[in-house]
């Protein structure tokens, strides 16, 4: 479903992104693991045609992001790091306008808009002005925004962070139902989400990918001492060492 | 094109769900009013007698209140369009909006003339300000109504291509601040463009013991530029238009001007793929 290679992201002289390839298979959740400013938002802006890659290709639902932005951008939903909204719009009236941007036909946006407000839980909110919502209501809103129109990809940059406990438990279960029937690619520094959340999980270091593999095998691999990994954290930690030693 | 009206439509209605619009539409119509009663006043004084005022007879209503006005409209424009266009798209920059623009299926075009045609909405709502004082006009004096409804086509196109600049201007910058103050800057160095090259001489300025080869092209050089200066102002063109006289070249003139930044615009969108 999602299909990269070879992708690097300069701005200047600084490579965020080197030289990245992985794939993600239709159904799977995918947890894309790594410390801040590794370049996970960076490669997700470019799957979502945000920003250009300088070198490499990337496929998204079988469209090739470079040349065929449109198709690409029908098929994800994105919900970015600091969630834009337009703070002075009414919630049911923003997603309306998102389902107009995407397609959705006329006679069946109400419809739509009124299933992505269940599904993430807004039915008190959707008359409110969103630059009234907390936090995580926002996110919400995000997280809805992003599921206008079924798309049958969903890319989730960090989205937990700087929820309270119970709103985090309760985003997590909406995206764990959402892997049912949509491909996700979800970023996070949080390691015990993606242990609860993901199939398989690519660890990105300095721009580059330091580890991908399913969540069994990464906790069950040995270190370079020859111990067994108990658990994500140090699989991670170790990755993220080794990279270091490679720079060195 | 649906895209387009989807855009448009959004952000139209931002200008009317904050303050913003009330106080564009607002400042506007209280700006224009106090310059239409003073200027009426005035007319109705020199109608009484035109002696006192060094005029010889009534003199021509067109002439002397219908064109000032509308140009004076205009120059409003001049001063309040920056605030429409400023937000267009450094403020989606800036709140991170602009990152829904460019990932959910939207084309350039849909967020250019999206955004150009929610400010030409603005705009029309202020020509309703001023259609209303062409109202009065229209009841009170024996004008053609096709020269009042060519003097609120004028005043528009002058403000269409004011707000072409300001969108440029705004795509540029990522807080509104600075693509209101570059804006204005822009429109004021314009404007004093114009007023300085009527003082311009039609003369070559190189002093006549020069060579023959470099005068001529120093007087060639600056043939272009007092032309350049003398046409390009915005209501430079305004002035014969509002008195009712159909000349195609000016409107031509505002039309080239709008596409020209809107064209700037495009560009200056489709730089981020390029831009790192």
């Amino acid at each position: 479903m999602i299909e990269v290679s070879g992708l690097t992201k300069c701005y200047g002289p600084v490579e965020a992104v080197r030289d990245i390839s992985f794939r993600v298979e239709p159904g799977e959740i995918v947890g894309f693991l790594g410390p801040n400013g590794a370049g996970k938002s960076t490669t997700m802006r470019m799957l979502t045609g945000s920003i250009p890659a300088t070198r490499g290709k990337a496929m998204v639902a079988g469209y090739d992001v470079a040349t065929q932005p449109l198709e690409v951008k029908r098929r994800v939903g994105y919900l970015p790091e600091n969630v834009p909204l337009y703070p002075e719009m009414v919630v049911s009236r923003f997603l309306s306008y998102v389902a107009e941007i995407k397609d959705v036909p006329r006679g069946a946006r109400k419809a739509e808009v009124g299933r992505v407000v269940e599904r993430c839980g807004l039915e008190q909110m959707s008359n409110r002005v969103i630059q009234n919502l907390s936090k995580g209501f926002r996110q919400r809103v995000g997280l809805a925004q992003a599921l206008i129109g079924n798309p049958p990809v969903l890319i989730l940059d960090e989205p937990t962070v700087g929820l309270d406990p119970k709103q985090i438990v309760e985003i997590r279960k909406t995206i764990k139902e959402l892997a049912e029937e949509h491909t996700v690619l979800l970023s996070t520094h949080i390691l015990p989400e993606v242990a609860m959340l993901c199939d398989r999980v690519i660890i990105i270091n300095r721009g580059r990918i330091a580890a991908q593999d399913t969540m069994e095998n990464l906790s069950a691999a040995e270190g370079p001492g020859g111990e067994r990994r108990g658990t994500l954290e140090d699989a991670f930690m170790a990755a993220v060492a080794a990279e270091e030693n490679i720079e060195e | 094109m649906k895209n387009i009206w989807a855009v448009c439509r959004r952000e139209f209605a931002s200008f009317f769900v904050t303050p913003m619009g009330y106080v564009v539409v607002g400042t506007f119509a209280l700006i224009t009013g106090l310059g239409f009663t003073a200027s009426f006043i005035f007319y109705a004084r020199v109608t009484e007698s035109p002696s006192t005022y060094a005029y010889q007879g009534v003199p021509d209503f067109e002439e002397t209140l219908l064109s000032p006005f509308l140009v004076f409209c205009g120059m409003v424009i001049m001063f309040i369009g920056p605030l429409i266009t400023m937000r267009l798209l450094a403020e989606e920059r800036h709140r991170g909006t602009i990152e829904l623009l460019l990932t959910h299926p939207l084309r350039d075009r849909d967020i250019v003339f999206g955004k150009y045609l929610a400010s030409l909405g603005m705009l029309a709502v202020m020509m309703l300000v001023v259609a209303v004082h062409l109202c009065v006009v229209g009841y009170f004096v024996d004008v053609e109504p096709a020269v009042l409804v060519f003097g609120v086509i004028t005043v528009f196109l002058m403000g269409a291509a004011f707000l072409s600049m300001g969108l440029f201007v705004s795509s540029l910058c990522s807080t509104q601040i600075t693509a209101g103050t570059f804006t204005f800057g822009l429109f004021f160095v314009l404007y004093i463009l114009g007023a300085l090259s009527e003082d311009m001489s039609e003369e070559n300025p190189a002093p006549p013991g020069w060579p023959e080869g470099v005068r001529g092209a120093i007087g060639f050089a600056y043939g272009i530029f007092r032309s350049l200066a003398r046409q390009l102002p915005l209501d430079a063109h305004a002035k014969e238009m509002a008195q009712g006289v159909v000349a195609p070249h000016d409107i031509v003139y505002y039309i080239l001007f709008a596409a020209f930044f809107l064209f700037l615009t495009f560009r200056s969108l489709e730089s981020r793929k390029w831009r790192s």
